[in-house]
Formats: C-alpha cells, structure tokens, sequence
C-alpha cells in the first residue's frame, strides 16, 4: 500500500485510549497488507482513485473560526455536536437540550464503563470481512461518536452531528467515524451533516457510520454531503436491523472531486423495513459515487430505494444499486429505482440496478433511467410564458422535489429546498420561481 | 406407471443425446503452435490464415481466463481438448446430399432435422457442422442464383478470399477476449454467408452444429456480410451427446450489416445440460457481435436451454446514423444448469435505437443471469434504449440474477431499464389446475405465456421447437 496516509496513521496512535490504539493497529495491518483497488476492480470500475495520489497529513482544527451560525440548521432544535477537522468543538456545539433517553459519549472521552459498551458494538455492523477503507477508517480512528439511545425512548428533536472541513497549510485527512445504537422500541432521528472545503484546499474524509437497530426500532437517517468541490470523501453507512425495526434513511451529495459513498442495509430479523432515499448533484467536474447494497438474509421484510440524480456541466455521477436476495429470504418484497438527469453534453451517468436472488418466493423489481428534461414539459411551460432558463429550473427542481418531499423532518425539509433551488438558479433571480 | 411409460419418460430428458457412431479423423489433444499448423494444412489454407490464427494464439497465450462472470466450474485443462475432429467419410467432401453418410443423416432425421424434408418441405438451406467440419449445405444452386454466397468458412477461405480476409476478425478482433483469441487460432469450419447489394435471400439460412467425438471441443466462426440493402435471416441450431465429461464449445460469430442492410439471427441452443446431479454437459463460451452500419439493422434472438455452463452475450455496434439492434432472448437453467447471459448496445451513430427483451427461468438449483451493457456514447444524440429483464423462478433452491450495466454519456439519449423477478403466481396455477390441467402442464403453459413476447420474434419452425424444448427442460421441475 502506498503511504500517503502514513503520517496520519502515525499521528493517530499517539494520545488515543488503549483500548482504540488495538483497533488501529488491527486496521493498520490490513490496510498495509492490501492495495488500492484500479478500475479493473469491479467496485471501483467508474470510479479512480487517482485524487488520493498525493500526501495528507494529520488534521488539527483549522485556521478558520466558523461561526455557530454557518453549521447550525435554522428551525433545528435540539443537541448539536460540531466536529472542525475531525476535533469536537465544544463552543459551536449544544448539547444541553440532550433529551432523557439518549446519551452521547465521545470514543476519547468515554470512561470505563461507555468504552465497554462502545467496545461491544463497535464494528457489529461493518463486520470482519470489511473493505479497505475501513480499515484503513479503523486505522486512523483516533475519536467518534457514540450515540445511545435508550429501549423504549422516544427522542422528539433530531440530532445534528456536523462534521467541517476547515483549510489548514496541506492536504490534509479526516476520520469520522459514528456508532448509533437504537434500543428496542425506541425511536429516534440523526442528521448526520458534512460541510466545508470552500477555500479550495484538497481533504479526504474517511467516515464510517454505522446504525444497529435493535427489535422494533425506529430510526430516521440524514445524511447530508454539503462538502465543496475540494472536498475528497470515501464514506459507508452500515445498518443493521434486527426483528421488526424500521430504517428510513436520505442520502443527500453534492458534487467534489471525488465522493463515493457506500451504503449497506443488512437484515437480520423478520419483519425489518428500510426505505432508503437519495439525491446526488454534481456539477462541474465533480465526481459522485453511490453504492448501496440491500442484503435481505431472513424471510418477510421490505426495503424500497429509490435515488435520483442531476449530472450538469462534465460532471461524472455513479450508481450501483444491489439488491440481494439470500437463500431462505421468502416473502421478500424489494424494488429499487433510480433516475438521471443529464443537462449537459459532456455530462455522464454511469448506473447498475443488480439483482441477486436466491429464494423464489419474492417480489423484486428495479428501474433505471437516463434523460434529459422533457421537451414537451418544457414546451408546455414556454407556452405558457415561463423562460426557457426558468422552465429547466422548475422541472429539475421537480425532479428531485419528490424525493426531498419524503424527508419526514420538517425543518430539514424547509432548509434544503431553497437551497438546492439556489443551485439549480445560478441566476438569483430564478430562485424565487422555485423556492 | 408401466416400464414403458417410465422408460419413455427418461428417454425424454435430453432427446438429442445419441452418440453417433462414425469414424472420424481426431487430433489427439493438446495445443501449441504445432497444431495450428497443422489445422491450417490440412485444410489446406493459405499463409495468411496461418499468420493470423498464429498471431491470435501468441495473444491468447497472454490472456488469462475471465472470473467475472457468475458461474462456477473447474479449472478447464485446454492440453485435453482435441482440437479438430472430422468425421472420417467425409474426406473425400460429399458432392451432393447422396454422398453424405448414410448414419450422418439419420443422426440428423433423429434430431427432427431430415436435410431431404426440409429441402423440400420448409425450404431452408441448412449447413451443418458435425464436431468441427462442415458436412452439407444444402440449396447451395438456388441460392446461387440470387448470387448469395453459404458455404463452410473454409470453402470461403478459397473461393471468396477477399471478402473473408477483408472481414474476418473486423468485428470480433483475434484477441477480443480469452475465448474469442483461442477460437481465432483453432476454428475449424463454420459458415460464410455473403448477400450480395439490395438482395432480399430468398429462403432462411440455417446451420447445425453437434458436437460427437468425446474430448474434442468445438470452435466454430461464423461471418455473415449483408452487403448494402439486402436482407437475411439465419437461424443456428445445437446439440451434444451426453457424456460424463465437459465438453467445450468456443465459438465466434460475425455480423456485418452494411448501409440499410438486415440480419436476422436466431439461435436456439440444445447443448447438453449434464444430468440432474451436475455431471457433464457442455461449457458454452461464446462471442457473438454484430456491427451496423447507416440505417442498418441487427437483430439477436436467442433460446438458450441446454449447455452445463454458459458465457454469452450477443451484441450489437450500431456505428450508423439511425442502425437499429434487437436481442430477444428465453433463457432457462435447470438442475445444476449456470448461465451468465445478455447482451450489450453499444450506441455511436445518431438516432440509433435498441431493444432488450431478456426473460430468464430458473428451476431446480440452477443459476441464471442476465447482464448487459447499454453505452450511450458522446455522439449517440437521440438515441433510444429499452430494457425489459424479467425472471421467473421455479423452486426455492435456484438463482436468478441481473447485472445491467448503463453508461450514458449523451443527454439527448434516453436509456430506459426495468427488471422484475418473481415466481409462478399460486393463483395462475390454480385457476389452470382448476381447469384440469396438471402442475407440469400448468407451468408450462405459463412459462410459455410469458416468453411469448420472444417467440413471437423466432421464425415459425424454430418456434415451435422452441415451446417443445422449454417443456422437456423444464421437466421434474415442478411438484
């Protein structure tokens, strides 16, 4: 393996608990026992990972001292937990409306007794057989977030946990790493919200989320990349469900140089349901990548995914939906759908909706598409007065309004939309068609 | 039941599975350079030939097998393969029908395909390759009166060189893919086929393959040119005996559609599944491709019931402005059965469309999937793509997978996919039942239903040994 993270992994093991320093010397030894994976690897066919051919360095906080107001949602109450670079900032960061039912521990600020729970749930989701770059995530692990959420605990409010990019002198690395436990019958929402990288400085982001859910649990999952064009991302969602839990998870990109996201929903008890949405914009020359992997292993549960994409200027967008059916999984009802967008002439999409199946009794469907707007929509709208410019607005607007609309957080809902119309309007003046 | 009724009844599993008992010239096995040598002289082909199957062997030697596919099956030992087999009767070349071996042909009138019959009754000209030489081609006259050319590849070599040096290896390059470089330095025979400008071919063309000889393998090329507006359509058929071992069949088919020119392809391919636990049946590993040009149009249809393994995608390089490219395709697996199967519609011309009809079925503990490529590539403007994958399966300890692989990068071209997998409904099996009709008869009928849309595509003959072939394979499957 090459070493362009060695100074970070270095960095990473000193001043860490003992307890992590096992866990990075585990996701050490893999990481430099593989090689980065080449387009001829089935999994990074679309995708190079040439950006990553350069030195990052350990993060440290950041030169720029953000303001509460950048990285907190209006309209959101509720605890939030602010990361610069990888490092809590406890001064943008609110905690004290943490509701009854739900805890919140730092991987390095836990005692005796949270670093034994964390110990006991920490990777259950990734599992052993895990790719690279979690261990190379483990590797570098040096904090995370352990959120704890109660049996039978209703949480009201979401939790918002920001992670800011911040420039500094180089190129430098970040590791997130997120562990939501949700307790039987309990509910809860996370928003798990990704910013920075405006000045123009590269970083890589290596997060791993991962959200077990325990019987009967409830769980609403945002995550947000609002990171900028400099911004490289490789991060996974790994979910687990157990009997009767149900998982309703967004998944929102803009585009940077590089951003592939991995998501895995596993069943692992009867009954389970997972929806699981998206949206992904690039731009530009931006680069995005979705993955997601539905892994029905037991009989009667649903899932329904469904992810849209605008592709505008030379931008590259991926995605690869899986759903896989195992042996024994009976009564499966699974269907995926995704749909394209593309806006421009050097734009490209690039989509596989797989199938695995291996038990007969089950419904699957999937459906992709690539276009571009519709002309007779538009028509319809010049007819009616409407500009050309305004009427693609409208209709990319549209476009992925639907899925926006079945984002179940209010304040999320009212936050996003006039943003994103802000960036299909690049002239102001459309905005206030849409929003 | 009487021992008649069950001896019939097994007899049934796999109807072409005799062993035709024929002398035949056989290479012993094993491949270097030496045996292409040989193969080339003693078909007596001119250097050019030699240079390039040599030339295509050196690239396969630094090949590797490809593992992506979904199947699964030993290492292939290639140093046991023979690599040419020639019935021995034939050496002196039959001149005519009544030359042929008596026992070729009543091989043949055993697999419903009596050359005499269909001469007269059906009117296909049929050229038929036994193990790996061309054995009759029928109608040869008549088609040479409307100046198309159907005649064995290695009669072509001779009498046509131009059109076959000027074409052979144009579309499916010598080293393309593993399998594809080691048919372009061992082929045998195949067909040729030329249709000559704005000629429509008076009947259907037709070819036979068998393989017989145990431990030989089969590589046939096959190169079809429909020069400018004329218009053809071929079907291709396939059988093995059943034997314990695998078998290999390596194939390469060609396809040149010029400036407003159709093709028709048709395949329906019989190879031996191996029995029910798995044993022997043949590895098909094929590649097929076609390239339209202006205004031209291709099109696959495809029945795929037998063969123990197989590895084939059909495809379609609409280079012209407005080609067109069609693939229909049936495919089912029973038993221990792997197909890996599809097709891909790579668009470059302006306003090219294609169509994918795939309907996969998986019985027993087979596996079958379906995977494609669909590329809209920057100058593909308005171009047009529609996928329908649909699979059906039969029992719980089968497969059924689809990989379509979509790549746009063209905003004015439109790629619209969909795939759907489900079982027989209990409640269409019920309502048949009700009706008297057994859960064998039941299935059949449904599964036919919902092939329909293929078959529909087959010519007449073909189809209906289409709906047969499904019926036989699909038997013990049910219940």
């Amino acid at each position: 393996m090459s070493d362009f993270m060695q100074q970070v992994l270095d960095s990473a093991a000193t001043g860490s608990p003992p307890w992590l320093q096992d866990w990075q010397r585990a996701g050490r030894q893999r990481w430099q026992a593989s090689t980065l994976p080449g387009r001829k690897t089935e999994q990074w066919k679309y995708t190079s990972l040439q950006g990553l051919q350069q030195r990052f360095v350990a993060a440290n906080s950041g030169d720029v001292e953000l303001s509460a107001a950048g990285v907190a949602l209006p309209q959101l109450g509720g605890p939030r937990l602010v990361f610069v670079n990888g490092f809590y900032s406890p001064a943008q960061s609110s905690l004290e409306s943490l509701p009854p039912g739900a805890s919140l521990v730092r991987f390095s600020d836990a005692d005796d007794q949270q670093a034994k729970r964390i110990r006991a749930h920490l990777g259950l989701a990734t599992g052993r057989d895990e790719p690279l770059f979690t261990a190379l995530n483990e590797a570098a692990m040096s904090d995370g977030v352990f959120l704890d959420i109660a049996p039978g605990a209703s949480l009201a409010e979401p939790i918002h946990v920001v992670w800011v990019s911040a420039n500094q002198g180089e190129a430098f690395s970040v590791t997130q790493r997120l562990l939501v436990l949700c307790g039987e019958s309990s509910s809860a929402s996370v928003i798990e919200h990704f910013a920075g990288g405006a000045g123009g400085q590269r970083s890589f982001t290596n997060g791993v989320t991962e959200l077990l859910l325990q019987a009967g649990a409830t769980l609403c999952h945002y995550r947000l990349h609002l990171e900028q064009e400099a911004a490289l991302h490789i991060g996974r969602v790994q979910a687990r469900l157990a009997t009767g839990a149900t998982l309703n998870s967004f998944h929102l990109a803009l585009g940077s140089e590089l951003k592939r996201i991995d998501l895995v929903v596993d069943y692992c008890g009867e009954g389970a349901h997972c929806e699981l949405n998206g949206v992904y914009l690039p731009r530009g020359t931006e680069h995005v990548d979705y993955h997601t992997c539905i892994e029905h292993r037991v009989p009667n549960c649903t899932s329904s995914e469904t992810f849209r994409g605008i592709v505008g200027d030379s931008a590259t967008a991926v995605f690869n939906g899986r759903i896989h059916i195992h042996r024994d999984a009976q009564k499966t009802r699974a269907q995926l759908n995704n749909r394209n967008l593309l806006t421009s002439t050097q734009a490209e999409v690039n989509t596989k909706p797989e199938l695995e199946i291996y038990a007969d009794d089950v419904q699957c469907a999937h459906g992709a598409t690539v276009a571009q707007l519709d002309e007779l929509a538009l028509h319809y709208l010049r007819s009616r007065g409407v500009s050309r410019a305004a009427g693609e607005v409208m209709l990319s607007f549209g476009f992925i309004n639907e899925v926006i609309e079945s984002i179940r957080c209010e304040a999320l809902r009212d936050y996003l939309q006039p943003m994103l119309a802000a960036r299909f309007a690049r002239d102001p003046a459309l905005v206030g068609q849409v929003a | 039941m009487s021992q008649e009724h069950i001896d019939q009844a097994i007899s049934r599993e796999y109807s072409a599975g005799f062993i035709s008992a024929i002398e035949s010239d056989t290479l012993p096995p094993g491949l270097d350079e030496e045996v292409i040598c040989w193969i080339s002289h003693k078909k007596g082909e001119p250097d050019w030939l030699l240079q390039w199957r040599l030339e295509a062997y050196r690239g396969f030697r630094q090949m590797e097998e490809p593992t992506w596919a979904h199947v699964h099956y030993p290492p292939i030992d290639l140093e046991a393969v023979s690599y040419y087999s020639s019935p021995r009767s034939m050496k002196d070349g039959p001149k005519s029908l009544d030359e042929v071996d008596p026992e070729l042909l009543a091989t043949y009138a055993k697999l419903g395909i009596p050359l005499h019959e269909q001469e007269v009754l059906a009117g296909v000209a049929v050229d038929a390759v036994f193990d790996s030489v061309s054995v009759a081609t029928t109608f040869r006259g008549k088609l040479a009166e409307a100046g198309v050319i159907f005649c064995p590849i290695s009669e072509a070599v001779h009498s046509h060189p131009e059109l076959v040096r000027k074409y052979l290896g144009t579309v499916v390059p010598r080293k393309d893919n593993y399998y594809a470089a080691l048919n372009s330095a061992v082929f045998s025979d195949g067909s040729f086929v030329y249709i000559p400008k704005g000629v429509r071919c008076p009947m259907e063309l037709s070819t036979y393959f068998r393989i017989n000889e145990a431990k030989t393998g089969q590589f046939e090329r096959t190169l079809i040119i429909a020069d400018e507006g004329s218009h053809v359509s071929y079907l291709e058929g396939c059988t093995a005996p059943m034997r314990d071992e695998n078998q290999l069949h390596a194939a390469v088919v060609e396809l040149v559609a010029l400036d407003g020119a159709q093709i028709k392809y048709s395949t329906v391919q019989n190879w031996y599944p191996g029995d029910a636990q798995g044993r022997g049946g043949i590895y098909n590993f094929v590649t097929k491709r076609g390239v339209a040009h202006r205004d031209a149009k291709i099109s696959w249809t495809q029945v795929e019931t037998g063969s123990a393994v197989t590895w084939k995608y059909p495809s379609c390089i609409l280079r012209g402005d407005n080609s067109v490219g069609e693939f229909y395709s049936v495919a089912l697996t029973n038993n221990f059965q792997q197909a890996d199967t599809g097709t891909k519609m790579i668009h470059l011309g302006k306003n090219t469309r294609s169509t994918i009809i795939s309907k996969g079925i998986s019985a027993g503990a087979s596996s079958n999937a379906y995977r494609g490529l669909v590329r809209m590539s920057p100058k593909a403007a308005g171009a047009r793509n529609y996928t329908q994958c649909d699979s059906l399966l039969i029992g719980d300890r089968c497969a059924a997978h689809t990989f379509p692989y979509i790549e746009s990068r063209n905003p004015s071209a439109v790629v619209e996919h969909e795939a759907t997998t489900s079982k027989v409904s209990e409640d269409q099996l019920y309502l048949c039942q009700q009706r008297g009709l057994d859960a064998e008869k039941a299935v059949s009928m449904i599964v036919n239903g919902f092939c329909k849309e293929v078959f529909k595509e087959l010519p007449m003959e073909f189809a209906v040994e289409a709906g047969k072939l499904l019926e036989v394979s699909l038997e013990g499957s049910v219940g």
